[in-house]
This record gives structure tokens, C-alpha cells and sequence, in this order.
């Protein structure tokens, strides 16, 4: 099973800044997931594939397939919250 | 149950500073935050009204106001409150989150505010369309595309000209119009309200929801203190949300000596 954790953020985002020190926390509390960084100025193709219109937005994916996303701004909690629906 | 001297609820600027007065003062201090930590101005890249430092970042800024309360010994904690009770025994406030029940002396309200949502005529005419409430966050996801605003007021105005630079076209529209087709995303700039709503059986509030307090910061419950933007007041900035940080704290350790 493989579990990726996409982060889609920009420069200009000021709320994806703030989330940026909670996801490298998690990061940190589960190494077995892999986390992708997604500038959608770099990326806009992949950000549009994904159906991303509002920022900063997590989307979890288990074995290729979107299982939960959260939009907005998110807590540590709630990123656990959100792996539990992958387990 | 844990038990605090103080508990403040909101880490927005006026909370923050509040948490910084109180644990200078000696008190423990917990702060409770239901999003995350820094407030409305983190979705301000670019502050040019916080006096010292111009031009200063809000998630810059609000992260080192973090690290300092962290560093006094102060606990931040992410859950949003329930509720707030006083017990009738000795005074103390029950403060309720899902699963868990702190108390202590004294509250401090600084729970700031939130954009209005958009009418549910408006939010069934956007359909599946994107609807956002900060042109600056979300207005480079729609880049040569057309979009409407919704809004009369000074905010909606500085989306519009903000967006205009961005998007292909901006309809301009007021908070009854119709959404218009063409428009593949809606920015809502119709105004702010507190988020009071958890607070009405513990605090007077006003006709639109704003804790009622003069500048002293003491509501019309003894021992529950309100600072920032959810305060009844004239001026809502940065600076007196910190004003009111400071005068909410100093109010609130004096109530408990």
C-alpha cells in the first residue's frame, strides 16, 4: 500500500505558508508517507487535473486513488483524520 | 480536566498578544484555535500598517508572534470550542472541545471574524462553479478566465481592480443580482461577520453579532474578556486587535488576584 499526501501551494498563498510547518510535522510523525509539494504556477496542468480551485489544498491518495482531500487551512489533527480514511 | 488561569480562544493577533501579556504576567495561559494560528492577516502578503516593519508578510509575521508565545511557555492547542460555561459553584468556565473539557479563572474571547456567505439564491446560481472569499488566494487559479465579483463595499472594489489584472473579464455584480453564466468562478466580498454564534448564552452581543465591550475589553460577563475584531468597536486593525490583546490580558489577571 502506498499512501501520497499532495500539497498544492503557491508563493503568493499566505495561508499555505502557514500549513507548510504543519505538514512538515506530519512529514516528520509518519516517514512511510510520501509527500508531494505542488507549486500550481509550475504545475498548473497536474493542479487543473486535480480540480484545484481554491488553495492550499491536501489531497490523499492510496494506491493511486484519491481517497479524502481537505481545502483550506488544516491542523495536524485533522491531517490524521484524514490518513485514518486511507487505513 | 486540565485547569489554566487563563484560556483564550482564537490565535489571531489579538489573542496571541493576549497570551503574551497574561504568561508575562505569570498566569498559565492556554490558547485554543479552531483553524490555525495567525489569523485574518495571513492572507495578507504584504502589510504596510504595522508600525517598525513595513512591507512585512502576515504569515511572516504571525509566525514569529507563535514562536514567541511558544517560546514564553504558553499552549497553543488546534480544536474548535464547543461551548463555554460558568459553573455556578466557584465561578470557573468549563470550556468544551469534542472529546475533551478544560477550565479555568478567566476567558478571553478573541474569536475575530469570518466573510459572509454568499445567499443560497446566489450559492445555487454558482452551481459547481468555485466560490471563493479572498480574490488574493485564489484569483491566479482562474488566469485569462472570467469571473464575477459579488459585493458594493471597499473590499469588493480592490478584488475587482486585483482580479482585473489577472482575468480574462470581471463582472461586477451586488449580493442580489444573478450570478452571470459566463463567470466560471465567484468571489464573495459582501462583508465580514464574527464568529459569536457559541457565545450568545454567555455574552451579550450585539444586533450583528459583535461581543458588546467598550475599550476596557469586559463583556457583560464578569471574568470573560473579548479582544480584536469580534469587539464592538470603531477601528479594526492589526494594531488594536494587539491594543485590545494587551488590555483584555491585563484586565483578566487583574480579575484573578
Amino acid at each position: 500500500m502506498s499512501v501520497v499526501l499532495k500539497d498544492f501551494y503557491a508563493d503568493w498563498c499566505g495561508p499555505c505558508q502557514m500549513i507548510k510547518t504543519v505538514v512538515e510535522e506530519f512529514e516528520e510523525l509518519h516517514p512511510e508517507i510520501e509527500i508531494q509539494r505542488i507549486n500550481i504556477d509550475d504545475e498548473e496542468d497536474l493542479a487543473e487535473e486535480y480540480d484545484v480551485s481554491s488553495i492550499p489544498c491536501l489531497v490523499l491518495e492510496k494506491d493511486g486513488e484519491e481517497v479524502t482531500r481537505e481545502v483550506g487551512v488544516v491542523t495536524t489533527k485533522k491531517l490524521e483524520k484524514m490518513l485514518g480514511k486511507a487505513k | 480536566m486540565t485547569k489554566k488561569d487563563i484560556i483564550i480562544i482564537g490565535a489571531g493577533m489579538a489573542g496571541l498578544t493576549a497570551a503574551i501579556y497574561a504568561r508575562r504576567a505569570g498566569k498559565s495561559v492556554l490558547v485554543l484555535e479552531g483553524k490555525i494560528h495567525g489569523g485574518q492577516i495571513i492572507n495578507t502578503l504584504k502589510v504596510d500598517n504595522w508600525p517598525g516593519d513595513p512591507g512585512v508578510s502576515g504569515p511572516d509575521l504571525m509566525n514569529k508572534i507563535y514562536h514567541q508565545v511558544n517560546n514564553l511557555g504558553v499552549e497553543v492547542e488546534y480544536d474548535e470550542v464547543i461551548s463555554i460555561q460558568k459553573t455556578a459553584e466557584n465561578g470557573e468556565f468549563l470550556v468544551k472541545i469534542e472529546d475533551e473539557e478544560y477550565s479555568s479563572g478567566a476567558i478571553i474571547l478573541a474569536v475575530g471574524t469570518e466573510p459572509r456567505k454568499l445567499s443560497e439564491k446566489q450559492t445555487k446560481e454558482a452551481g459547481k462553479r468555485p466560490i471563493s472569499y479572498c480574490a488574493t488566494c485564489d484569483g491566479a487559479l482562474y488566469k485569462g478566465k472570467p469571473v464575477v465579483v459579488v459585493g458594493s463595499g471597499n473590499t469588493a472594489k480592490y478584488e475587482i481592480k486585483y482580479l482585473e489584472g489577472i482575468c480574462s473579464k470581471v463582472y461586477h455584480i451586488h449580493h442580489d443580482d444573478p450570478i452571470p453564466d459566463e463567470a466560471v468562478a465567484v468571489f464573495a466580498a459582501i462583508g465580514r461577520v464574527p464568529n459569536t454564534e457559541f457565545l450568545k448564552s454567555l455574552v451579550k452581543l450585539d444586533e450583528n453579532g459583535y461581543i458588546d465591550a467598550g475599550e476596557n475589553c469586559e463583556t457583560s460577563c464578569p471574568g470573560v474578556f473579548v479582544a480584536g475584531d469580534c469587539r464592538t468597536k470603531e477601528t479594526r486593525q492589526l494594531v488594536t486587535a494587539a491594543a485590545d490583546g494587551a488590555v483584555a490580558a491585563n484586565a483578566a489577571v487583574q480579575y484573578l488576584a
